[in-house]
């Protein structure tokens, strides 16, 4: 019991400042979602079903561009795929929760992954820390894109800027993970891939998948030719 | 207009389904290195692609360049840089952008 309560007290602690970046996020997701005619119980309801900040976030701002169901569908598929990794790691971590293993499934996304990891290399397996950690972050989310959400509801597009939010988001959540050269490069050539596609076809729906296909194998080749030089 | 519930919906499945094939499917399985690599990189592409089709626009058949967007995008940028604050920096080049729209 003592052990339960430590266990649960150390997951508060480790989850609260990356708490308070989740709901950074989570009021940029309900303002925009709102921009996207999302209204604050469909805008929250996506939080609580889907419950994946990159997801949302990349779906709604392809909404904004006029994309249709199946190319934002095939692009958070493509998104997704890191969560095969994440499970893949923290699978052993969680096996003692047995059947319950199916419901911290859903709380599998970055943040959980990068706490979870750490913590399971230090004490072993632990889904209790796990489900608190998790459970942290789902409340944070939800309530954090409610609240953007009836921002979002309230202001004016165009007076204050928020079509300019979309794409300065994405610049914000892109900048700090731009380390190494296999990730630089796989932006650069992103850049000019997605550049190529637009002025090939303007704005055409396949831009955002390809480049997300394609991109990453200049980034993978970059790291082959560091490994071996 | 994509129907939001329907969208809310496929998104959720989606997302649920490659957490759990994760934890069922490719558990103990030794993944390709350079496959988990690949997968690390996909969100950066797809990121860098969202952000260029919204600086530069479709118009009339032709890409034009938005200049507050770029404005505002590269301010938002330098503010993380330097202050690693994610609202703060988002506020930041918004401003900077609207400043952009309204005066050049």
């Amino acid at each position: 019991m003592e052990q339960r309560k430590a266990t649960i007290r150390t997951a508060c602690v480790e989850a609260l400042p990356l708490a308070i970046a989740i709901a950074a996020y989570g009021l940029s997701y309900g303002v925009l979602a709102t921009q996207v005619d999302f209204n604050a119980l469909t805008a929250v309801l996506m939080s609580v079903l889907v419950f994946s900040g990159s997801a949302q976030l990349v779906a709604v701002a392809m909404l904004a561009g006029g994309a249709g169901l199946t190319s934002v569908l095939l692009t958070v598929v493509l998104l997704n795929l890191r969560n095969l990794l994440y499970g893949a790691a923290l699978a052993d971590g969680l096996g003692p929760a047995k059947k319950w293993t199916s419901l911290l499934a859903f709380g599998i996304t970055d943040e959980p992954f990068v706490l979870a990891s750490s913590r399971f290399q230090k004490v072993g397996p632990d889904p209790l820390y796990f489900a608190v950690v998790a459970g942290i972050f789902y409340i944070a989310w939800i309530f954090s894109s409610l609240t953007g959400a009836l921002i979002g509801d309230h202001l004016d597009p165009q007076k204050f800027g928020l079509d300019l939010a979309f794409p300065v988001t994405f610049a914000a959540l892109l900048v700090p993970g731009l380390k190494g050269k296999p990730v630089i490069g796989t932006a650069l050539a992103a850049v000019l891939m997605a550049l190529c596609l637009e002025w090939f076809k303007p704005g055409n729906e396949l831009t955002i998948i390809i480049t997300g296909l394609l991109a990453p194998l200049v980034g993978l080749f970059m790291h082959r030719r560091s490994d071996h030089g | 207009m994509v129907n939001q519930w329907i969208l809310i919906g496929v998104l959720a499945v989606a997302t649920y389904v490659s957490r759990v094939l994760g934890l069922t499917v490719m558990a103990g399985r030794e993944l390709n290195p350079a496959v988990r690599l690949y997968f690390n990189y996909v969100p950066t592409a797809i990121i860098v692609a969202l952000i260029v089709k919204q600086i530069f626009i479709p118009s009339g058949g032709h890409l034009v360049l938005s200049l507050p967007v770029l404005a505002a995008c590269l301010a938002g940028a330098l503010a993380i840089l330097l202050f690693k604050k994610f609202l703060p920096s988002v506020v930041a080049g918004v401003v900077v952008g609207l400043l952009v729209r309204y005066f050049l």
